[in-house]
């Protein structure tokens, strides 16, 4: 009973702090403390119990409660247990103690309650903006329940500026973004710089917000959001749908049949591979290496057609229902599929034996972007950045999900804490999952894919769910409600914890080094800012405002 | 003394084989590389179409210094084009009598101010970074060359350039140290000269967004990637004239034919550096092109004491 271990062990040190406890699996346990106290508790579960801190979610539930919730997730990776640690906060005055000092990975995530929720977090010392654009005016928080989700602030200040840390003594700022050929996506980095080396430098994101969560909780329902979710991110959409819909299994104990659960193994690990080909191109395209860029790119695209033939669609899968999937492996595609492994194998074991011995590639790489244990620790790093570092954690082996309990593999661990052991550890991976998909195919049941749930299901439950994208843990976390949608969803994508990691890690760096090491976590804006990213083409030469284009925008909506 | 006009002539001649040959060359290579990446490619003459695209598109004003910045597009091609003049194509030096190799190196020198002279008047903080890094790679590159011609003037005891780009490093036929160091130095180094992978650092695409030439687009832009392809060219015929030069017939279409497929073997060896390196590092490239120019240092003692 690991979730009970822990929770004695909380116990043992907090008598009488606790004011409730559900533990609704051996491996999950929510915790009710005194909101006084929050900050101790979290002091004793990250430090001393050296619990891996995942994200903090803030709530309005005053319909309900009539309070605010704040949690903070952890993740107990040795005993396998997701804890949440929960307080609730007066409706009228929601200020909670900050956790930043002690556990500074939680910064990002306390300032966007501050943003989003109007959850003051007491003593946050960097207390900037985050989400909310900068004209946006204060005291309207949008993700609470009285602000409808179409909600445009008549008092909107377009004129309203950023304000910009002050530069160091001696530096130069050289913006990096908001766009830059190697971003592909909006960030805005801004560099201090002395000479070639980089001395710090300030993000500042979130520019391409969508309210994703919001909609989630007020439009949709239950099965349309797997179909948003796997837009939240253009490269590893998939992982969100599953871990949504794994969190809401989880909530309302509803069990997916074996089968469904091997199907859904094999496709995170289908997309696990083309997202790793897909990193090993672009990074190598960062450093000016084309040629290992083309062949990855050559020898990823079975992988999406084998997806395309599987789901009919090369990235966007649509795979996940509450209680099953949509789509199965019949033995023909299953025999393609074998094939399309095969090969990949044969040319990738090519392309390894290759890429081993390269000085040129290791000249530019070895001794890059160090994040050193204490890093990973602090700033929540996750994925194949913490496995670089020599600490193994993988959701798939700590948190077990789906099948993959089922299946045998190996976590690769390499112990240079750059960014050679990040290429490493990814190309690397791409062996295991090839060894998964198989295991899955040959060991998967024969029974249906989908549950036929006819009941509503019940609101009010909890359910947290990590699933190990190509990036890091990607976790979600749902309150069921009613009308057939959550009540909340919060969304955690991997990048959101490896980005905060990132000023430390180009400390002391060249310029030269930034763009790789940034592309070392293969960072995805998309997943931490939560939208859809849409290919607009005009051919018309025409300067827009940015009056014109939010009109032309919610034209659009409209 | 007065310009002949078969000098001129002939001059004409060799810019002429420069600017129609360089974007073949530049065909060639992006060919090769896309064969070496699986691709199918661009078609061969694509640089012609690119350029004649480029050139016939709005002629826009940019940057911090436009009037600099047009100076700087016209400079890089035309340092290049007179460059063309002075090295020997099919046996002829047209500006061989008329001219020195001190002139030649201020020359390929003045080719990257250029480069300097458009970062500069971008103004932007990536095309400075670039233009720093252009600074820092020129004063380690450029001496190399330097170096090998003052070697060829020692071995000729002229400056004239129809005499000691011809093969002189290796002193009248046989083959000293120091002309065979200076060989593999050049080989070595002529993936820089050229600014191409690894060492186009100055550029860096990725990192510093094309750097100097950023705010460059239209027929300046034009004239900056024709001047690059040019280079190209020309480096490889100085390559050739300074340590391969054997072959001749005296017949001058012969000639050329065999120049050209000695500069196809150049184009191929950068090409496949270019398709298999990662970028270098500005400090990694300025540790290597320190390195080169250590040893040509000592060939230039060799060669002063006739080794």
């Amino acid at each position: 009973m690991a979730a009970r271990d822990v929770l004695n062990s909380i116990k043992k040190r907090f008598d009488g702090v606790i004011q409730r406890v559900d533990v609704p699996a051996d491996n999950r346990l929510y915790l009710y403390v005194q909101p006084e106290m929050i900050k101790e508790i979290c002091r004793y579960v990250f430090r001393d119990l050296d619990a891996r801190y995942v994200i903090s979610i803030g709530m309005d539930d005053r319909q309900h409660s009539d309070s605010f919730i704040v949690a903070h997730d952890f993740s107990f990776d040795r005993l396998n247990v997701l804890a949440s640690i929960m307080v609730n906060l007066p409706a009228s005055r929601p200020r909670v103690e900050c956790i930043s000092d002690v556990v500074p990975a939680a910064n990002w995530a306390e300032r966007e309650m501050r943003d989003l929720l109007g959850i003051e977090s007491v003593g946050c010392p960097n207390p900037k903006r985050l989400i909310l654009p900068d004209g946006w005016p204060e005291g309207v928080h949008p993700l609470r329940k009285d602000v409808p989700w179409n909600y445009v602030p008549p008092d909107y200040d377009e004129t309203k500026e950023y304000a910009f840390d002050a530069v160091p003594e001696g530096c130069v700022v050289v913006p990096f973004g908001p766009f830059h050929p190697t971003l592909d996506e909006p960030a805005h980095f801004r560099l201090f710089v002395e000479g070639e080396t980089v001395r710090g430098c300030e993000y500042r994101g979130f520019m391409v917000h969508r309210g994703i969560e919001k909609l989630a909780d007020s439009v949709l329902t239950y099965n349309e959001i797997p179909m948003l979710a796997e837009r939240i991110c253009g490269i590893c959409g998939c992982v969100h749908s599953v871990t949504y819909i794994q969190a809401v299994e989880q909530a309302t104990a509803i069990q997916p049949p074996p089968r469904a659960e091997f199907i859904r193994t094999i496709m995170l690990e289908i997309e696990r591979l083309h997202s790793h080909l897909l990193w090993t191109g672009l990074a190598s395209h960062i450093l000016g290496f084309d040629t290992l860029f083309m062949q990855s790119f050559r020898i990823r695209e079975p992988i999406m057609w084998i997806a395309e033939k599987i789901t009919g669609n090369r990235k966007t899968y649509g795979l996940c229902v509450v209680g099953g999937v949509r789509w199965d492996i019949s033995a023909e595609l299953k025999r393609e599929l074998q094939g399309v492994l095969d090969n990949l194998e044969k040319e990738w074991t090519q392309v390894f034996q290759a890429v081993k011995g390269d000085k040129n590639l290791q000249a530019r790489t070895r001794g890059v972007g160090i994040a050193d244990r204490n890093l990973v620790k602090d700033a929540g790093l996750i994925g194949p950045l913490a496995r670089a570092s020599n600490i193994p954690t993988d959701c798939r082996r700590d948190l077990p999900y789906a099948a993959y309990d089922r299946v045998d593999f190996d976590v690769i661990v390499e112990d240079g804490c750059d960014v050679w052991s990040r290429v490493l550890v990814r190309v690397r991976e791409i062996f295991e999952s090839i060894r998964i998909i198989r295991q899955c195919l040959e060991k998967m049941p024969d029974t249906p894919i989908q549950l036929n749930i006819k009941d509503d299901l019940p609101p009010g439950r909890i359910g947290i769910s990590s699933v190990e994208a190509p990036r890091g843990e990607s976790h979600h976390f749902v309150v069921t409600g009613d009308e057939n949608r959550p009540r909340r969803w919060r969304v955690r994508a991997p990048t959101y914890q490896n980005l905060q990691g990132i000023p430390a890690m180009i400390k002391d760096q060249q310029i030269a080094d930034m763009t790789i090491s940034l592309g070392s976590i293969d960072p995805c804006f998309s997943c931490t800012d939560r939208m859809e990213i849409v290919d607009i083409r005009s051919g018309s030469q025409q300067v827009y405002t940015q009056e014109e284009l939010l009109r032309l925008a919610r034209q659009r909506n409209d | 003394m007065q310009l002949s006009i078969a000098a001129v002539g002939l001059g004409i001649v060799n810019v002429v084989l420069a600017m129609g040959l360089a974007p073949l060359c530049e065909g060639i290579l992006r060919k090769v590389t896309a064969m070496v990446q699986s691709r199918q490619g661009p078609p061969l003459l694509q640089p012609y179409f690119d350029l004649f695209k480029l050139l016939g598109k709005e002629d826009i004003e940019s940057g911090q210094s436009p009037v600099m910045q047009r100076f700087a597009a016209y400079l890089s091609l035309a340092t290049v084009l007179t460059v063309a003049m002075l090295v020997p194509m099919g046996g002829h030096t047209p500006l061989g009598k008329y001219s020195d190799v001190i002139l030649l190196i201020y020359l390929l020198t003045l080719s990257g101010v250029s480069t300097l002279l458009a970062g500069l008047a971008a103004g932007s903080t990536y095309s400075l970074v670039g233009v720093s890094r252009e600074m820092m790679a020129m004063l380690t590159l450029e001496p190399l060359l330097a170096i090998a011609i003052v070697i060829g003037a020692v071995h000729t005891g002229t400056l004239r350039p129809d005499q000691v780009l011809a093969g002189s490093v290796y002193h009248a036929g046989s083959f000293p140290l120091a002309g065979m160091m200076m060989f593999l130095i050049i080989l070595f180094a002529l993936q820089a000269f050229v600014g191409r992978m690894p060492f186009d650092t100055s550029e860096a695409e990725t990192e510093i967004m094309e750097g100097p030439v950023m705010e460059y687009s239209g027929p300046k832009l034009a004239l900056f990637k024709y001047a690059r392809m040019v280079k190209l060219f020309v480096y490889c015929a100085l390559f050739v004239a300074l340590f391969v030069p054997w072959g001749q017939t005296g017949l001058y279409p012969v000639d050329i034919i065999i120049l050209l497929v000695k500069i196809l073997v150049l184009v191929l060896l950068v090409t496949l550096v270019a398709a298999t390196h990662a970028r270098y590092r500005i400090d990694q490239v300025i540790r290597y092109y320190a390195g080169l120019f250590g040893l040509a240092l000592v060939a230039l003692v060799f060669a002063v004491s006739g080794w």
